[in-house]
């Protein structure tokens, strides 16, 4: 997909899709559609996930232990497939979750540093 | 757990459902929802292969991609069904063959003996080329020589057979073949017992107590593998032996045998004759390579030995016989005699498989042009030359897996008969087993010819002015396939053509030799074994017996003589063989010649007369020729005429050479016989001496002549004799045709195997001939059309097809026959001996062909002649 200089999306970084994806499913079951939808909606329309990648992402997330998928009906009577954590997804959340913090203080260090003396 | 494409499509559907629900209930109309939806979600395969990529791996794909390629390919073969049986069946018999005839190969020349250190077990052997005697044997001087003086030889081991009665085991007395060995001959030929034990160095010696080892294959046969044998009391010849165990199932060499006995067993063995005398020679020698020592070295050691021996006495090494001594590992000396058949074997099978292939390579290239607008078809759609000929690959592949499973199922049965056949020439044929190793081969030779055949048609052409028109519904011939399919053809006739050559060579031998005049009546004898009693009774209650018997069996109704010997012509090779020198009176040898070596027969009165032997001059011996009467002999034609051409031969005398060690007692020639060989079915010309055996030798054999169906009097012989006495064996009654049909049962089964190859080859051959034919007239309808429609007579049409037919025929005759003048030569470079087929076979073979050829070519020639004008001119 083409973007133009002026679409105000932001592109996933390397490797936090699958964060964001065990994050959105931390309250309960989702279908895929779902998860684009979720994680569009909670970043404000700033994210916007390729289906092409969300799709191999799960799979990829399904394959690892991490998630366990089961066909359902959906809110509005549709059949869909739906994911939600496994205990092991919920343990690699907390991982995740833990390790994003801190890259985001030793980034936010770098690029923001404190004033010295600012009191 | 793995999801299937099947529910990743349904996961991607219903995505998109979802999506396209979603704009729609946003206020979207439907059309624009579906294409915004669809646009938003990008290349669905992309998706697809990505999450299907999550799962497998790209290996997995590549195969399941082959096997959908395999699928396909099986599915467009059973739209094909005729053409796919005809090439499954084709390879079969092909791969069939090839394993069959591999696993005999393996089993006689490549897989180990059971005897422990077979490469350490050396046959050693005398030869004597000079009276033609591959096989000399020793005496017991000798291999005492050779035991006190050989030190690259750690042990010796000897073996003679001797034929004694056994009694016992509750069965009725049987003449049994006995190996009587030394102590050290199991240890030597590093054989284990199966039951008990074997015998040892404490069973050696004259004092030692008597003791008899049963082979495995009597033991499991005759005796049902009854475990309580060991320690029962047999009476075997002379005297009573203990069973003290069964040996392993092994290579029955040097002699098939029932029984191996000690030294103890046999007063013969014990004589001085058998222990003193240095000409006597009846033992088989084995020995064990010393520890360091080489194979090399022990030749050259045993040779210094046997020429020391020579040299210390000369009297009982004839010159003129050129004895020397030979020594090879025990397996080299059993493979031996059965390599150049079964490397023949070999060769006729492979060339069965080339057949098959190149009439399988036709058939496919043939199936090939004809779908030829399917390729085309898919080359127009994007499939690269490498798709296309994985598409041909996964087809030739079902089609030789198929071939070679169903071969391998035929090689089963095909191996029993060819172990069978092949274990006239070595024992260990016997052993042959179908297993992995013939699997691999049969999996191989499938392998091969799927690459092969997968490379044999033409993908059709990526430049686009030549490209097939797909619009149009038939198929066209190119030069270049029909040239290829013309050189597959006429492989076939010349890979036939040198199978039926060799064939017809050997059919042409046995032909010959089983109607060449033998020198003896061959329909109206039987000959019957009658064996020395058991009882072991002496001379006079042998001849006693021997009078009986004549004079009883000549009064049954149905006899018109009876008479007896010791030699039942060619089936008593041990006789047959054994040449005597005889010193003759009036004839000198010319300078440094020996006295002649002759046969030496001792034979009753009427001898001649049962077996229609002619006597051109002199007198039959009668039963005045006592042992107390003058001694007298009859010569054979060969002698008289070579010794005394001037036909004075009656009344000279001959006596024994001194070297034979036989008393040389001057014998009056009486009379004069024809030639009649013993030892050859196709009589050569042999001097033989007949003595009446009442003053030498012992009969064993009685031969009747009839005047009806000789085996009609089987019954009345046995009866008769078993009234004289109860316990004599009375064995192999049969005529003299019988036993030449025996004895020719090598020659037969030869001839019968290389014909079945051959009619396989011709019968592949001929199909594929018709079908190269019938597809090129297939493919020239419109050319036809037109030639009938010019004026073009159908007769001319038909000549024309059939002069191609022809010209293949021809064409492979001559490549055969070029091909087998190379292989001649070859063969004569490689093994020394060669033999250039005859004229009858060679023309016998090229017209057996040019008929199949042309009736083979004769169908599509109708076909041609009958094509329909209009038809044929509009089908395009």
């Amino acid at each position: 997909m083409t973007r133009t200089p002026e679409d105000p999306r932001l592109e996933l970084l390397q490797g936090t899709l699958d964060m964001l994806i065990l994050r959105i499913l931390q309250w309960g079951p989702v279908h895929g559609h779902g998860i684009g939808q979720a994680i569009r909606r909670q970043s404000e329309e700033l994210l916007r996930v390729e289906t092409g990648s969300l799709y191999p992402a799960l799979h990829r997330l399904v394959k690892r232990g991490w998630l366990k998928s089961e066909w359902g009906v959906s809110e509005t009577n549709q059949r869909a497939k739906f994911y939600r954590l496994t205990p092991a997804g919920r343990a690699q959340l907390i991982r995740e979750q833990d390790r994003w913090s801190q890259l985001v203080r030793a980034i936010g260090r770098i690029m923001n540093p404190a004033p010295a003396n600012e009191e | 757990m793995r999801p299937d494409d099947r529910d990743l499509e349904d996961e991607i559907r219903s995505a998109l459902e979802m999506s396209i629900q979603e704009r729609i209930e946003r206020g979207e109309d439907p059309g624009s929802a579906r294409r915004a939806a669809l646009e938003e979600f990008g290349s669905i395969a992309a998706a697809r292969d990505a999450m299907h990529r999550v799962w497998y791996g790209r290996w997995f794909d590549a195969i399941s991609m082959f096997f959908q390629e395999v699928r396909i390919g099986l599915r467009s073969l059973l739209r094909t069904r005729g053409l796919a049986i005809t090439v499954v069946v084709t390879l079969a018999l092909g791969i069939g063959a090839n394993a069959a005839i591999f696993s005999v190969v393996r089993s006689v020349l490549l897989a180990p003996l059971v005897n422990r250190d077979a490469d350490r077990l050396l046959y050693i052997r005398h030869t004597a080329p000079g009276i033609g005697t591959e096989n000399f044997l020793f005496s017991m001087p000798e291999i005492r020589d050779m035991k006190s003086r050989a030190t690259t030889v750690s042990a010796f081991g000897d073996f003679s057979t001797v034929d004694f009665t056994l009694i016992g085991f509750g069965k009725e007395p049987r003449v049994v073949t006995a190996g009587v060995v030394n102590g050290s001959f199991f240890e030597v030929m590093g054989l284990r017992p199966a039951l008990g034990r074997l015998i040892n160095a404490g069973d050696d010696g004259p004092k030692a107590a008597p003791v008899a080892v049963l082979t495995h294959r009597y033991w499991t046969t005759v005796l049902h593998s009854d475990p309580t044998v060991v320690g029962k009391v047999i009476r075997l010849g002379p005297g009573n032996a203990t069973v003290v165990g069964v040996l392993e199932p092994s290579v029955p060499y040097p002699a098939e045998t029932q029984v191996i006995a000690n030294v103890v067993t046999s007063p013969h063995h014990l004589g001085a004759t058998m222990q003193e005398e240095r000409w006597h020679r009846m033992t088989e020698l084995f020995g064990r390579l010393a520890p360091g020592a080489t194979l090399e070295g022990a030749r050259a050691e045993l040779k210094a030995v046997h020429a020391s021996m020579v040299h210390a006495h000369p009297e009982s090494y004839s010159a003129a016989a050129r004895i020397g001594i030979d020594v090879k590992t025990l397996r080299d000396q059993i493979a031996s005699p059965a390599r150049t058949v079964l490397l023949l074997l070999l060769a006729a099978a492979a060339v069965v498989f080339v057949i098959a292939c190149s009439n399988v390579a036709n058939l496919i290239l043939a199936r090939s042009v004809r779908r030829e607008s399917e390729l085309a078809v898919r080359a127009a759609l994007g499939a690269s030359r490498g798709a296309l000929r994985r598409t041909l690959l996964a087809e030739s592949l079902v089609l030789c897996v198929v071939g070679a499973a169903l071969g391998l199922l035929l090689a089963r049965p095909l191996v029993a008969v060819a172990a069978r056949y092949a274990a006239r020439f070595s024992v260990r044929a016997l052993e042959a087993r179908v297993d992995g190793s013939v699997l691999g081969l049969g999996a191989g030779l499938a392998m091969v010819a799927a690459v092969l055949l997968a490379y044999v048609p033409r993908l059709p052409s990526f430049d686009r002015s030549n490209a097939v028109n797909p619009a149009v519904g038939g198929f066209r011939i190119t030069p270049g396939t029909n040239r290829r399919l013309k050189v597959f053809a006429t492989t076939q006739i010349a890979c036939s053509f040198l199978l039926l050559v060799g064939a017809g060579m050997l059919v042409a031998t046995l032909n010959a030799m089983s109607t060449a005049n033998t020198g003896y009546d061959m329909g109206q004898v039987l000959a019957v074994d009658v064996p020395p009693p058991a009882s072991g009774a002496g001379d006079e209650a042998t001849v006693n017996f021997f009078q009986e018997a004549t004079r009883r069996i000549g009064e049954l109704p149905g006899v018109e003589g009876v008479a007896s010997g010791m030699v039942v012509p060619w089936r008593d090779a041990d006789w047959t063989k054994l040449k005597l020198q005889f010193a003759f009176e009036g004839y000198r040898p010319a300078n440094g010649e020996d006295n002649p070596a002759c046969k030496f027969r001792p034979v009753s009165p009427r001898f001649f007369a049962v077996l229609g032997v002619p006597l051109s001059a002199g007198r039959d011996f009668t039963d005045q020729d006592g042992p107390h009467a003058e001694a007298v002999a009859i010569v054979s034609q060969s002698v008289a005429q070579r010794l005394f051409p001037n036909g004075e031969a009656v009344n000279r005398h001959l006596w024994f050479d001194a070297r034979s060690g036989l008393e040389p007692k001057p014998r009056r020639i009486v009379g004069v016989v024809a030639d009649a060989d013993d030892e050859n079915v196709v009589q050569v010309p042999t001097m033989t001496v007949y003595l009446p055996w009442q003053q030498l030798g012992e009969p064993s054999r009685l031969f009747v002549r009839a005047a009806g169906d000789p085996h009609a009097l089987v019954p009345a012989v046995t009866r008769t004799l078993h009234d004289i006495s109860s316990v004599q064996a009375v064995e192999r009654p049969a005529t003299l045709e019988d036993v030449r049909t025996q004895v020719l049962t090598p020659q037969r089964l030869n001839a019968f195997v290389f014909s079945a190859f051959g009619g396989i080859a011709l019968l592949i051959a001929v199909v594929g001939v018709a079908g190269v034919l019938a597809f090129s007239v297939g493919a020239r309808t419109r050319e036809f059309g037109i030639r009938l429609a010019v004026g073009c007579e159908p007769r001319q049409l038909r000549a024309r097809v059939l002069g191609e037919g022809a010209v293949i025929a021809a064409a492979g005759i001559l490549a055969g026959g070029l091909g087998g003048i190379a292989l001649t030569w070859a063969a004569g470079r490689l093994f020394g001996v060669a033999q250039m087929p005859g004229v009858l076979p060679i023309a016998g073979a090229a017209a057996l062909l040019a008929a199949a050829a042309i009736l083979a070519s004769l169908l599509p020639a109708v076909r041609a002649s009958r094509v329909d004008v209009l038809q044929a001119l509009r089908s395009e």
